[in-house]
């Protein structure tokens, strides 16, 4: 028997199991090399396991761990941060993976083991991520209970009946914990994930969208109060790009601390003076997921009413910092208002007109032409569209274009994504001197049957155009519309076959909308991951209020009290459980064909009374089933053999003479 | 200081646990007599716990917090888990080994179940000796799976009775975060006998003449019976007389002498105390056993039978163990 020091073969396999599971999805947020020696490490224990390869010798350890601090250096300029952080557990949960000698070195590697598995949830919140660690940590603790077990049990799966077994008895307590534990908020500042987030960034290079465009993940969620607009009026604005350096168009520095941005519950004069708001008020709550801006998103002039939220010049929102997680803000938009229709500031003008040097000189001398013969702006804008929409076609992958690529794009491909258009049109609308930029942001999103809430999704962004016209202030106009207004009326996903958009992520369900089981299935999936998000991931918004509701106060013997008495609640089904078991069955394993065979003649008209000796009843039943008289005496002789004499009897044949008893129920004539 | 605080704390949790678990047949254990507390590992458990939830907090992550709260609950459940693995389980000692002083006494204790439960994971030891598990319970439902004898081993260390200490029983099964444990002290004596320190020559060759001739007597011609003769034995047990007059192949059969006893007596050894006396019979005890010829022991004031075989000679070490000895 195994000393109790000693790892149990068992022990291995699991942590082995629990090993790859939990570093695996691991390896789509860290450097490669990370899995890379989480693999060598995990094949050489395997090996060990096997018996085929002994423990690595001391130069090899000593190497890896030269190359897992050598690695951590090399791929991360600083170590204080998260993924730094997380490929050191990974490499310390390899090396010790190694280094395991004794039940102590295998206790480490299951508590590494815990930890790792959780950090899972840093990089990524949703529901399957959660289910996802949730399984890790089913196969830990698995391995943890064959780190325990002494008997030779052959079923290997033994400790994971038992590991889910626990959990299962833990997951009430777990919801009572969950609910009372107090949330501090960050007790000192931590970096966040920069790999995780997707999303806009603050600038734009034609190809930038086109890559979004490929992503289904959640952008943000609009919960609207009344009625949701319709389709094609759901332009989120996140940004104005008006500056163009040839290349990439960026925001136009107007200062976020300079007084241009007025904070909920200010009132700036510039605010006053450049919007006029008018038409009917929609109101509506975004949750925004996170992304590593500041920019938030709303439908055209905005009025806020959430803290840290402020308004910009351009009357985009912002938050004063960056996004970093789930953000929910509420906003009331009022479609029909007007900005800057008194007028635009020369210098504002300036930046709005702002072209770079000898950049795209056939655009610029087809602009010039075209200003001097149109009889208005209007009339010029209609044009270019008129353009777009004789020559041009709307393609998710476009062509890649040189230097001069308006030119390109223009005058030669003819084919694009939004961006494609906005840029070009832009560019030409400032080149023909009309005041004009890009909105980078998101176009539609996916109303839900059931939610009544609004999914925008990455592969809705879109870039469009405002141009200023001199009486209106500045007017919303989409070019790509112009081309397919399919691509307004419906989401990309409807107009582009499947295969095309999700190059990266084959398995989508929402390249399977056509199918309408999988549709629904994967609506009822987004309910439910909209409602995880709401009730768990936004629990620190809600526990106060939650627990002041249901506890009539937040004082700590309330909380305490709750606590106990849930606590004991929850776990009462496992406290009944260790307290009382059934007790060892008494009967004799004769009995129970007795019993049958009892039953038998019962159905044939003669029950036994209660507590009959077997004789007197073997007598009795013989008078009444005159034809079974001998087969019942055999089996009441073969039974109290059995039952009565110390050793005697042959249960086997008990068993098969009650088995062959026949008695039918006797006709009465 | 400290050693003189630990020795008086020492006894007087030994009083205590004396009280509270006086010796007994049979224990079977209950929340009356077993501790609970978490182990080392459950320590451990604890701070990975405690770093987790630092880390939700940190990063206001409700999905990590959900974690943290999982495993808490997950050490509160085992709690139970491992007082249901111990509370039920009944010990009694079936026997204890004989043996000499310096041995290791082989102790046979029976653990049994009244219940259906499925245990693993309890071990079992005399105060430092190494612990053992209990293996039988496999949960293959056969009607012995519930009863298991588990053998450990005390040392053997001066001549006359010797009782189990107490038994430490204990458990950190299923995930090893909780110790379950008790001290039972148990019903039950095993005999150690005296150390065997073989008289010199001239002490064992002492005697009045009762002391028999072995020698003379050993090729003892008592003749007993004619046998036909089995392929083997040796030649000059072939009756040649029989064969001679043509009767056939017979052998001849002895038997040893009836009467020629062995008295191993306390008087043989003047001069010498008790213990030494005591350790050189039972060196003669060893010695006579194995001479093939009955044997007995004369003690003040006890006089054993004359008898052969490993009964006899267990009976005769089992009385100079025992002889004028008392508990310490």
């Amino acid at each position: 028997m195994l000393p109790p020091w000693q790892i149990p073969r068992n022990g291995t396999l699991w942590l082995l199991v629990a090993f790859s599971v939990t570093v695996l999805p691991l390896s789509r947020h860290l450097p490669l090399w990370v899995p890379a020696i989480a693999l060598v490490a995990l094949a050489w224990r395997m090996g060990i396991y096997r018996g085929r390869w002994g423990a690595p010798q001391r130069w090899l350890k000593v190497a890896l761990i030269f190359a897992c601090i050598a690695g951590l250096l090399i791929s991360f300029k600083r170590l204080y941060g998260l993924e730094p952080m997380v490929a050191m557990l990974v490499c310390a949960f390899s090396l010790k993976l190694l280094e395991m000698h004794q039940r102590r070195d295998a206790l480490v590697v299951v508590f590494l083991g815990y930890f790792v598995a959780v950090t899972l949830a840093l990089f990524d919140q949703s529901l399957a991520a959660a289910l996802y660690v949730a399984t890790a940590v089913t196969f830990v603790t698995a391995s943890l209970a064959a780190l325990h077990q002494t008997s030779l049990d052959r079923r290997h799966y033994r400790p994971l009946l038992q590991s889910l077994r626990i959990l299962g008895q833990a997951l009430p307590l777990m919801v009572v914990f969950f609910l009372v534990m107090p949330r501090l908020g960050p007790l000192w500042s931590v970096p966040s994930p920069g790999l995780a987030m997707t999303g806009m960034s603050d600038s734009l290079e034609l190809g930038d969208i086109t890559r979004l465009g490929r992503s289904s993940q959640i952008a943000f969620r609009v919960d609207f109060e009344g009625e949701v607009p319709s389709r094609e009026k759901l332009y989120w604005r996140g940004l104005t790009l008006s500056r163009f350096d040839g290349r990439r168009w960026t925001q136009a520095d107007w200062g976020h601390s300079g007084g241009l941005v007025q904070w909920q519950g200010q009132n700036s004069v510039w605010h006053e003076q450049a919007v006029l708001l008018q038409g009917n008020p929609v109101a509506y709550r975004v949750t925004l997921e996170k992304h590593g801006g500041n920019w938030l998103y709303s439908l055209w002039l905005p009025q806020i009413h959430s803290a840290n939220t402020g308004l910009l010049r351009d009357l985009t929102l912002v938050s004063p910092e960056a996004v970093t997680r789930r953000l929910e803000y509420q906003v009331t938009s009022r479609p029909a208002s007007l900005l800057d229709a008194e007028g635009l500031a020369a210098v504002r003008k300036r930046v709005e007109l702002q072209l770079p040097g000898n950049s795209n000189p056939q655009t610029l001398a087809l602009a010039r032409q075209w200003a001097a013969e149109s009889p208005s702006p209007e009339a010029l804008i209609a044009r270019v569209l008129a353009y777009y929409r004789r020559d041009f076609y709307y393609t998710l992958s476009p062509n890649s274009l040189g230097q001069h690529a308006i030119d390109d794009f223009l005058f030669r491909s003819k084919q694009g994504f939004c961006e494609h258009f906005a840029a070009s049109f832009v560019f030409f609308m400032r080149a023909a001197g009309i005041p004009a930029r890009i909105v980078a942001g998101y176009q539609g999103g996916e109303i839900h049957p059931d939610g009544g809430y609004l999914s925008v999704r990455q592969y809705d962004a879109h870039a469009w155009a405002e141009v200023w016209l001199d009486g209106r202030g500045w007017v919303q106009v989409d070019p790509t519309a112009a081309v397919a207004p399919e691509r307004i009326a419906s989401s990309l996903l409807d107009l582009m076959s499947g295969e095309e958009i999700f190059g990266d992520a084959p398995f989508d369900l929402a390249r399977f909308r056509s199918v309408a089981w999988l549709n629904s299935l994967r609506l009822g999936l987004e309910s439910l991951e909209y409602r995880w998000a709401k009730w768990v991931l936004g629990y620190q918004n809600i526990q106060p209020a939650l627990l002041a509701k249901w506890l009539g106060g937040l004082e700590s013997w309330r909380i305490g009290g709750f606590l106990l008495l849930a606590s004991i609640l929850s776990l009462l089904p496992v406290i009944r459980a260790s307290f009382y078991s059934s007790k060892l069955e008494k009967t004799h394993p004769a009995d129970r064909y007795y019993q049958l065979f009892c039953r038998r003649l019962g159905k044939a008209g003669c029950p036994r009374k209660k507590g009959e000796p077997p004789w007197r009843y073997a007598q009795r039943c013989g008078q009444i089933l005159p034809t079974k008289k001998q087969d019942i005496e055999k089996i009441t002789q073969s039974y109290v053999t059995l039952r009565y004499s110390r050793g005697g009897g042959n249960l086997a044949e008990l068993r098969a003479l009650v088995k062959g008893f026949r008695a039918n129920r006797i006709n009465k004539f | 200081m400290s050693a003189f605080l630990t020795k008086y704390w020492r006894r007087y949790f030994d009083f205590w646990l004396q009280r509270r678990l006086p010796r007994v047949s049979q224990i079977t254990l209950n929340q009356r007599s077993v501790f609970t507390f978490p182990s080392r590992t459950g320590l451990g458990f604890i701070g990975v716990l405690a770093l987790m939830w630092l880390l939700a907090t940190n990063y206001e992550n409700n999905v990590v917090f959900v974690f943290a709260a999982l495993l808490g609950a997950v050490f509160v459940v085992t709690i139970f888990h491992s007082y249901a693995n111990l509370a039920g389980v009944s010990l009694r000692i079936v026997q204890i080994e004989a043996g000499f002083p310096g041995d290791k006494i082989r102790v046979d204790v029976e653990v049994s179940q009244q219940d259906q439960r499925y245990r693993d994971g309890i071990w079992l030891k005399f105060g430092d000796g190494s612990p053992q598990p209990i293996l039988s319970n496999t949960g293959d439902g056969g009607s012995d799976q519930r009863r298991a004898v588990v053998s450990l081993y005390l040392d053997a260390r001066r001549r006359g009775k010797i009782y189990a200490g107490r038994l430490t029983v204990e458990t950190v099964y299923p995930l090893g975060l909780i110790r379950v444990w008790s001290h039972v002290l148990l019903d039950g004596w095993g005999v150690v006998y005296p150390q065997p320190i073989a008289a010199s020559r001239q002490h064992s060759g002492v005697g009045d003449s009762t002391d028999f001739a072995s020698d003379e007597i050993q090729g003892a011609e008592d003749f007993n019976d004619l046998s036909p003769y089995r392929a083997g034995e040796p030649y000059n047990r072939i009756a040649w007389k029989q064969l001679a007059r043509g009767q056939g192949l017979y052998s001849k059969h002895f038997v040893d002498p009836v009467a020629d006893p062995q008295w191993l007596d306390w008087s043989d050894y003047p001069g010498l105390d008790r213990e030494a006396r005591l350790s050189r019979l039972c060196a003669d005890v060893l010695q006579a056993a194995t001479s093939g010829r009955p044997y007995g022991l004369k003690l003040p004031g006890e006089q054993s039978a004359l008898g052969q075989g490993e009964k006899h000679r267990q009976q005769l070490l089992r009385s100079l163990a025992l002889f004028e000895w008392e508990h310490s």
